[in-house]
């Protein structure tokens, strides 16, 4: 059960406070660019389910019977598409370390956000290289059981290709927008390829990069065969102190490169441990990688 | 190198099984992880040095298996061979006596003894007890059976060599009383330079065997030095021997006081001895030294032992004391005289015409018997029945001699009046510086006291005129007051002792402390109650002061302690040694002792096995604390 009682009661607050928090905090350049600078009316767009019937231009409608959403100057629209990695190697970690559970009651997190600020919300669950299951487009706090109904059926399983996953998502067409990305990026083929092509495409991409404390600093020791649950791969391993404190060092090196190619092609990132309770990695986290304002 | 339970190296067979269990160890416990993507990453990074990884993964078995090789190896007893000359129970007499001190061997023969004992006891086998004789003057028992080599050789560590002989006779009725209280069959060894003797030593219980010390016969010693009183001046007699096999030129020298008086160039062959007299020398008392040394070089040692290369001789110059009686002639007192020892009495007669002439020549006391000089001579007197002279005046004669006291004096010990009757005594004024011996009513009839530096004694009765000569009480009276007039010595200082020997001093009236400095300068304090003073502590070569400390004066004699043993100073190390009616050669260490090894493995191990434990936790021990951590 991802979405109990806590989580869900988290999730109405969050819902509550919404109306201050924003997704995405670069709407201002997109409006420039798309709209000119008119002052109060803005655009006519189609209508589609769930938006909000009073913007409807019932002129328009009793003219042309066909439903327009009238745009002003200061409302925003941006598509948010949350990615989700659903590989097994996600389904690791125990109880609320969950990193799968994690990423999940992020994602209901930012949805709720997304949809409580009149947004378009899209879910991909990128699993096996491939988009194995999408949810949206849809707007409108209404559809919020149907998203949490969404999440709560996925699952943790089979093998991370990342690139592939991004490159299947980004060839559909749809609306550019905020990509956030949420995965453990322990894919053998990385994921480089997949975000650059995801820029490519117009989009704004966040990487919200979630381990699981014990493959930071593994509570391991011995003469040991370590399998990959992901991949079946096995590697002989025998664990002293010096190689504990090495494999530590590898680990911050690796989160570091991540960090770096990151900030280089203009990514926000965010690297979480499921320790942190995922409510205050919404709030505080992402506010501090301006993921959400 | 051998091993006194082979059978245990069969015990290295468990090494298998560590093997199989380290392997079987090895299959490594599976552990699923999210991914190993990152492990791969970093192994691949270390493959460089992925020979010193595997070699620490199999750290831990090499250490085990030193340890087993170091348990079983001491399990089969390794042991070395190591040159023992007994084993079982061990008696060591170890020679203490003065030739031990020779130098021939670095830095000493007894050093060396010393040495090889320790030797012995690092030999000594596991079970075996030793017991240390020191064999000086007087046999010391240093341990007594004891199998702790540390107390052994703390035992061993506080012997000293003496400067005298040794009794070999009461060391050898120790080690057999030794060797007979203890159960198993006894070895006694005799670390010695031989200088036991001849004949006469008993056999003893058990093996014997003797351990030589020594490798020269290098020595020149002074045999014998000594005074002798001719008529006009003493003479010394210095004997010379050259005990080393070949000849040798020494230079003997003779002090007095430190001042040297001659020296003379003796030219020695191999083995022979040569006196020498000096004559002529001055009458007073003082310390004769002989030493002999190097003629060619100044400085060079003169032969391996130094401690006969000195002797001292004490000169005494009032030994007999000498009384001259002035008398008519007095047959009492001229055969009391006689009687007296220590002393050497003479005679003055008054000339036919009444004129008394005495020799000139000083002597100790003046007895004046019913005469006076109107000069006395300045020197000790006994006046009997003397008219007035410048000492006291002398009135008529009284016979009121019935009511007689003895007073309560030294000089009146053991003096009984009470059979004594006197015809007729002069009456004197007691003067003031006499204490009163016997008196009676009308006057004293003996005193005695000090005037002018001199010693006094009177009696005021012509002894022919009581029955007092023929009492016991007048040998007793007239040798305490001669005693008193003219102290004998309080040793005879002529003879020197041998170190250990021991010296009687008579001490005289008023000495109330004694006080002996020993060559070195060590001081040993006496006070004289009623018997004499014996010193026993001669146990040094050289001359001894002793100090006489009374209230008013004090007085030194010397005596000298001096080597003078032919057996000592004949510092040639003997083949063999005569015990009882065999002669012991000495051993060729021909039994073997055996110093085993295992403690040392075991140590081995044990630091070992903590090495071990220290890098099994270094490795695991922070897994283990995440465990405990979670639960």
């Amino acid at each position: 059960m991802i979405f109990d009682e806590a989580t869900l009661r988290k999730l109405n607050q969050l819902t509550l406070v919404a109306s201050r928090v924003r997704t995405g905090a670069i709407k201002g350049e997109r409006r420039s660019s798309r709209r000119g600078s008119s002052v109060e009316f803005a655009d006519y767009r189609n209508y589609t389910p769930g938006d909000d019937l009073r913007r409807l231009d019932w002129n328009i409608y009793a003219r042309h019977e066909r439903p327009f959403i009238k745009l002003l100057e200061e409302e925003e629209d941006l598509a948010v598409h949350i990615l989700v990695d659903g590989s097994r190697s996600m389904g690791w970690g125990e109880g609320d370390q969950h990193k799968f559970n994690y990423a999940l009651r992020l994602a209901a997190g930012l949805g709720s956000i997304v949809l409580a600020s009149g947004d378009v919300l899209t879910v991909g669950f990128l699993q096996n290289g491939r988009v194995a299951d999408e949810y949206g487009p849809s707007r409108g706090q209404g559809t919020l059981p149907r998203l949490f109904n969404f999440l709560d059926g996925l699952e943790a399983d089979g093998e991370t290709d990342l690139n592939s996953s991004l490159r299947e998502y980004t060839i559909t067409p749809r609306r550019p927008g905020l990509a956030i990305l949420i995965s453990d990026l322990l894919a053998d083929g990385g994921y480089e390829s997949g975000l650059r092509q995801l820029l490519g495409r117009g989009f704004e991409a966040a990487l919200i990069h979630i381990l699981s404390p014990d493959e930071l600093d593994p509570p391991l020791a011995g003469d040991l065969q370590l399998i990959d649950v992901e991949t079946n791969q096995t590697q002989d391993v025998s664990l002293d102190n010096s190689l504990r404190e090495r494999f530590g060092a590898k680990a911050r090196a690796w989160i570091s490169s991540i960090q770096n190619d990151c900030r280089r092609q203009g990514v926000r990132y965010l690297e979480l441990t499921t320790s942190l309770p995922w409510d205050q990695a919404l709030l505080l986290e992402m506010r501090r990688a301006s993921i959400v304002k | 190198m051998q091993f006194l339970n082979p059978i245990a190296l069969w015990l290295a067979a468990l090494a298998i099984p560590i093997i199989l269990l380290y392997m079987l160890k090895l299959r490594r416990k599976q552990v699923q992880v999210s991914s190993t993507l990152l492990w791969i990453q970093l192994l691949r990074d270390q493959q460089a040095n992925t020979p010193w990884q595997r070699l620490r993964r199999n750290l831990l078995l090499i250490l085990q298996l030193i340890i087993l090789a170091a348990l079983v190896l001491s399990l089969a007893r390794p042991s070395i061979e190591t040159p023992a000359i007994a084993s079982g129970s061990v008696i060591v007499l170890m020679d203490a006596s003065a030739s031990m001190n020779a130098t021939d061997v670095s830095p000493s023969r007894f050093e060396t003894a010393r040495s090889t004992i320790r030797s012995l006891i690092d030999g000594l086998s596991g079970d075996s007890k030793m017991t240390l004789i020191l064999a000086g003057q007087t046999p010391q028992t240093l341990v007594t059976a004891e199998g702790d080599k540390s107390l052994l050789r703390k035992a061993l560590a506080q012997a000293e060599p003496m400067q005298g002989s040794s009794d070999w006779q009461a060391a050898f009725s120790l080690a057999s009383a030794v060797a007979r209280g203890s159960q198993a069959e006894s070895t006694i060894v005799i670390v010695s330079d031989g200088g036991l003797p001849k004949t006469g030593l008993p056999s003893l219980p058990g093996e014997v065997r003797y351990v030589p010390i020594g490798s020269s016969d290098d020595n020149v010693a002074i045999t014998a030095l000594a005074l002798r009183r001719s008529a006009s001046s003493p003479q010394l007699f210095a004997e010379v021997t050259n005990f080393s096999g070949a000849r040798r030129v020494v230079l003997i020298s003779f002090y007095k006081d430190d001042e040297l008086l001659d020296a003379r160039q003796l030219d020695l062959p191999a083995g022979e001895t040569q006196g020498m007299t000096l004559e002529n020398l001055p009458n007073a008392s003082g310390v004769y030294k002989a030493q002999i040394s190097n003629s060619a070089q100044g400085n060079s040692p003169l032969d391996s032992f130094a401690l006969d290369d000195a002797a001292f001789a004490v000169y005494q110059s009032t030994s007999a004391r000498r009384v001259l009686l002035v008398s008519k002639g007095n047959l009492f007192l001229e055969q009391l005289l006689a009687s007296l020892p220590g002393i050497q009495p003479f005679r003055a007669l008054p000339a036919q015409n009444g004129t008394l002439q005495i020799s000139s020549d000083p002597f100790d006391l003046y007895i004046f018997d019913g005469l006076i000089l109107p000069e006395l001579p300045a020197a000790n007197l006994l006046l009997v029945n003397v008219p007035t002279n410048e000492l006291f005046t002398v009135g008529e004669s009284f016979d009121e001699t019935g009511n007689v006291t003895v007073e309560d004096h030294a000089l009146t010990r053991f003096v009984d009046w009470s059979n004594v009757h006197v015809l007729q005594a002069q009456k004197v004024q007691t003067p003031e510086w006499a204490e009163m011996l016997v008196n009676s009513e009308p006057g004293p009839l003996a005193f005695a006291g000090e005037t002018g530096g001199r010693r006094v004694a009177a009696l005021t009765f012509d002894l022919r005129e009581s029955d007092l000569p023929l009492q016991v009480t007048f040998p007793i009276l007239f040798s305490n007051l001669i005693n008193y007039l003219i102290p004998p010595n309080a040793f005879d200082s002529t003879q020197s002792l041998h170190v250990g020997e021991h010296l009687e001093i008579l001490t005289q009236p008023g000495v109330e402390q004694v006080v002996i400095a020993s060559p070195s300068n060590q001081a040993f304090s006496f006070t004289p109650g009623e018997n004499v003073i014996t010193f026993t502590k001669t146990q040094e070569l050289g001359f001894y002061a002793v100090n006489f400390l009374s209230k008013d004066s004090n007085s030194a004699a010397y005596f000298a302690v001096n080597l003078f043993d032919p057996i000592e100073s004949d510092i040639r190390p003997q083949e063999s040694i005569q015990v009882g009616q065999t002669a012991i050669t000495p051993v060729v260490s021909e039994q073997v002792g055996l110093r085993e090894l295992w403690p040392w493995l075991i140590g081995l191990a044990l630091v070992i096995l903590i090495l071990e434990w220290q890098m099994f936790h270094h490795r695991q021990l922070p897994f283990l604390l995440t465990k405990v951590r979670r639960t």
